[in-house]
């Protein structure tokens, strides 16, 4: 039987990070995994979704373009080819782990592994050994017991990336950050868009004020709040509004995007102990059993890309390096690369209140910065927020909403992780023209003392 | 430049580890990951592996010393390299006779007696200048100066990874010497480190010492509190003041357990029950138990109760450092003679001191068995925050009236169990140990279930 260092069963942006570390540090390590290399990040996520979504702005920003003085006549989207686009993009992805791993000698293994013993997995009738475990099996979209949920024309994000024919209207159940990723994306491609949520707000990460200005940004799309889907039949959706009235609605295509559930199937020998999310962990990203580690959506405690990634790093460092290192979940950051962007790092303001910490707030408007003024006119929304505590003057969350969030919220993940006050961010120097000067002005909104 | 390794941290609880051995000297080359001594837990033996590469330039503690955790322990470097005096200056163990308190004093640079050493006057503005900066407050400083003067050096040695801004603001307005190494990116000392620790204002308490006027005569043996006993003497202090403690005795009618424990005895080798013991049937009773009283097998934390749906079945072994409680996972789940295996498993490894933290850790309920040494029925402490602890005693027969009058003599085995009277009542505690009696006293039947 083979023995290895170590095996990771998953190779989406946590457990392939895992296996290329341990590989770079000499270790003899089994990366296994059941469908394509990257997981979902980069085969049906994070990636696909920029793709498409990265076309549909292209082409409104044709259509709108004339503002701008840009003209163009006879302008369309052709779904066909900025799905290949997408689809090479996943490719030359895929095939770029691949290398990684071959770089860092890290053996591959495709097929489903099942959990023999703390140490033992199989796959396909093989045993293969190993001193420590990385469970990095990852989340599945959820779908909610609805009657109708079953129905063909009723998908996941995993099945919405192969669609081969606009839909006329889609209902999007659920108004996270993949629901309102696919609703931008459709809505901006000339789909009828409606966005059923359930809560009285979507985006559940940000404030109020920062989710009722991306409902209206996101002008052609119908969002209803609120509302409680019943029933799903072939003609559409049928759901009680916020007054408690049936309502229904004509749809071709339903998404369902409300949430997802890790995988935990193969599992089960380990008898790890579990939480409402997931595998429970510790901050080293071990579980109850002392040498199997669980890292990203299995865990429950952050679903994001990146996070996978650093949990990545923190086992690793724990397993074959240094034991002081420790994952820290207060400043990760988030984006939602919709029309126009969102992103975020740190507490809300409804956090800060749920917690009870004493904090002041500032908000200011994009409209008032100098580079968005030019791009994107006087009547675009956009706004800064930074949230710092009212007493230590320590920022605590910066959120961001307008074009660019996504590529400067990693400043304020550094501003956060170096407890960074009010003060020392007004003394570093911000390009200009750029968006990110907002945050040095909403700082100095908080204190304008020099 | 000479880089330090620090004594790891262990799990959550672990304060400090004693150094049993050093494997490398002054001068020995050392690569990364080479095991430079071995240190014991109070609860097992670690290796502390080596974090830097180069010649061993100093070792900051001597075997026996106790090393709080992510305190420097050794300096590494190159060769001929001058050591910078960072580490605490360690009273050596043939010092320790001394009076407590002053041996406090020396341990960790505390505020220092001589008044003016705490204001401007009495530092140099070098020494200013620097701990304002890193924010090292100097009422926490021991002067090395001329006339007891705070100097340069004497900020360095106290220096540690950067501050963030936050924590510098923090540690000079309330007056906290920072830890070495924080839990922020690189080990940046956070603001909220600082919180955690305040040597430089907690008086040094001397431990518990007899007064001059009672000291008996002859030779008197001081033993330091550390290790094991020091976490014992910590946790039943804990559970005494902090609980609401109440213990009801009761006898099962062990008969049946005790055929079994014959049966398996005098069983076919190959079947591997031969060694399957009364405790181990005990515990299979008292895992199948709780799983139809929940309240039994939960935490009390003063504002919630946790209910655990597993049975972490915490078992109280006499090991040779001192009482280790060792968890037998899942064992709703094990059969009579997976828990046999399992717990002659943890108790070996308790015994040679390899049982790993996570192995001493994380149980929902646990089992003092006493019976051996031939007590019939005590008050078990509990382990908190644990809801319950049974105490198990030894089989003693007991005059039974039988229907027709006759009395026969049946072998009873004692049970004593503490609840916390906070987390359930003294009805509940009496149910779940009338059904624990019951289950014992027909296992054979639970044993087929």
């Amino acid at each position: 039987m083979e023995t290895y260092d170590l095996i990771v069963v998953g190779s989406g942006p946590g457990g392939y990070v895992a296996a290329e570390r341990a590989g770079a540090l000499g270790k003899k390590v089994l990366l296994i995994e059941k469908g394509f290399l990257g997981g979902v990040c980069t085969n049906w996520g994070c990636i696909p979704t920029k793709s498409l979504l990265h076309s549909a702005k292209q082409y409104k920003h044709a259509l709108e373009g004339e503002k701008f003085g840009l003209e163009a006549q006879s302008v369309s989207y052709n779904l066909g080819t900025a799905m290949a686009w997408k689809q090479d993009t996943v490719e030359t992805l895929r095939g770029g782990i691949g290398f990684l791993m071959k770089a860092a000698n890290v053996q591959t293994l495709f097929g489903e592994a099942i959990f023999v013993d703390a140490h033992t997995v199989r796959v396909e009738g093989k045993e293969y050994k190993a001193d420590f475990m990385i469970v990095a099996t990852g989340s599945s979209p959820f779908v909610p017991p609805i009657p109708g949920s079953t129905m063909d024309h009723v998908l996941t994000s995993d099945e919405i990336l192969s669609v081969e024919k606009l839909p006329e209207s889609l209902v999007v159940i659920g108004g996270g950050v993949i629901g309102v990723e696919f609703a931008s994306y459709f809505s901006m491609i000339g789909t009828k868009v409606t966005v059923i949520e359930m809560m009285d707000e979507i985006l559940p990460m940000v404030d109020g004020d920062f989710a009722k200005m991306m409902r209206r940004e996101m002008k052609d799309v119908d969002f209803k709040l609120g509302c409680k889907v019943e029933e799903i039949t072939s003609e559409g959706v049928l759901y009680t509004d916020a007054k408690g009235k049936k309502q229904s609605l004509a749809s071709s295509l339903v998404l369902m995007s409300v949430g997802r559930r890790p995988n935990v199937a193969g599992l089960e020998n380990l008898k790890l102990d579990m939480g409402r999310g997931g595998v429970l962990v510790n901050d080293r990203l071990q579980t109850n059993v002392a040498n199997v580690y669980a890292i990203g959506d299995v865990n429950g405690k952050s679903l994001l890309a990146h996070s996978a990634s650093r949990m990545a790093e923190v086992a690793i460092s724990n397993i074959f390096g240094s034991t002081k290192q420790r994952m820290r979940y207060n400043a990760i950051p988030w984006a939602v690369y919709s029309a126009p962007e969102a992103a975020g790092c740190g507490i809300t303001e409804r956090d800060a209140e749920k917690q009870g910490i004493a904090i002041k707030s500032k908000t200011v408007q994009m409209r008032s910065n100098g580079r968005f003024l030019a791009e994107h006119g006087k009547r675009a929304g956009g706004l800064v927020k930074v949230i710092a505590s009212s007493d230590t003057n320590v920022i605590l969350g910066v959120h961001l909403l307008g074009p660019y969030s996504s590529e400067m919220i990693w400043g304020a993940a550094a501003i956060i992780e170096a407890e960074l006050r009010v003060q020392d961010v007004k003394e570093i120097v911000f390009p200009h023209p750029s968006v990110s000067e907002l945050i040095k002005d909403a700082c100095f909104a908080l204190d304008h003392t020099l | 430049m000479a880089q330090q390794v620090v004594m790891p941290k262990q799990g959550n609880t672990v304060e400090s580890c004693i150094i049993v051995e050093w494997n490398v000297k002054v001068g020995d080359q050392v690569a990364v990951g080479d095991i430079l001594c071995s240190a014991e837990t109070d609860k097992s033996t670690i290796d502390v592996e080596s974090t830097a590469e180069g010649t061993v330039l100093a070792l900051l503690f001597a075997e026996g010393d106790e090393a709080p955790v992510m305190e420097s322990i050794a300096v590494i470097g190159e060769a001929g390299e001058k050591v910078e005096a960072s580490a605490p200056a360690d009273p050596k163990p043939s010092e320790v006779k001394e009076e407590a308190a002053t041996e406090a004093k020396k341990a960790i640079p505390v505020v220092s007696d001589s008044p003016a050493t705490q204001s401007a006057a009495g530092s140099s503005p070098r020494a200013r200048a620097l701990a304002s900066s890193l924010g090292i407050p100097l009422s926490s400083l021991s002067a090395t100066g001329p006339k007891g003067r705070i100097i340069e050096r004497d900020v360095k040695s106290a220096s540690s990874e950067p501050l963030t801004p936050a924590a510098i603001q923090a540690a000079l307005a309330q007056g906290i010497l920072a830890p070495k190494v924080g839990s922020g990116m690189g080990g940046r000392v956070l603001a909220g480190d600082l919180q955690k620790e305040q040597p430089a204002s907690a008086p040094a308490t001397a431990p518990v010492s007899p007064s001059a006027a009672t000291v008996p005569e002859g030779t008197v043996t001081e033993i330091p509190v550390r290790g094991v006993r020091k976490v014992t003497a910590r946790r039943m202090m804990e559970s005494i003041h902090g609980t609401c403690q109440l213990t009801l005795h009761a006898f099962a009618d062990a008969t049946a357990m005790k055929r079994l424990r014959s049966g398996f005895k005098a069983s076919n080798s190959e079947l591997g029950l031969t060694n399957v013991t009364l405790n181990d049937l005990i515990l299979f009773a008292v895992s199948r138990t709780l799983t139809q009283f929940p309240a039994f097998n939960a935490h009390f934390l003063g504002d919630k109760i946790l209910r655990f749906s597993s049975v972490h079945l915490g078992m109280a072994t006499d090991a040779p450092r001192g009482l280790l409680v060792p968890v037998i996972r899942d064992s709703q789940s094990l059969s009579l003679k997976a828990i046999s295996v399992e717990v002659k498993r943890l108790v070996a490894k308790c015994k040679d001191g390899t049982a790993t933290p996570e192995e001493l850790s994380g149980s929902t309920f646990t089992v003092s068995n006493v019976g051996s040494f031939g007590i019939e029925a005590f008050t078990p402490v509990l382990n908190v925050p644990e809801v319950a602890i049974l105490g198990v005693g030894t089989i003693v027969p007991k005059p039974v009236e039988a229907k027709d009058g006759s009395i026969s003599f049946v072998p009873h085995i004692g049970l004593s169990l503490t609840m916390d009277h906070q987390a359930v009542d003294g009805a509940d505690a009496a149910r779940f140990l009338k059904a624990l009696m019951e289950n014992i006293a027909s296992i054979d039947l639970l044993l087929a279930l």
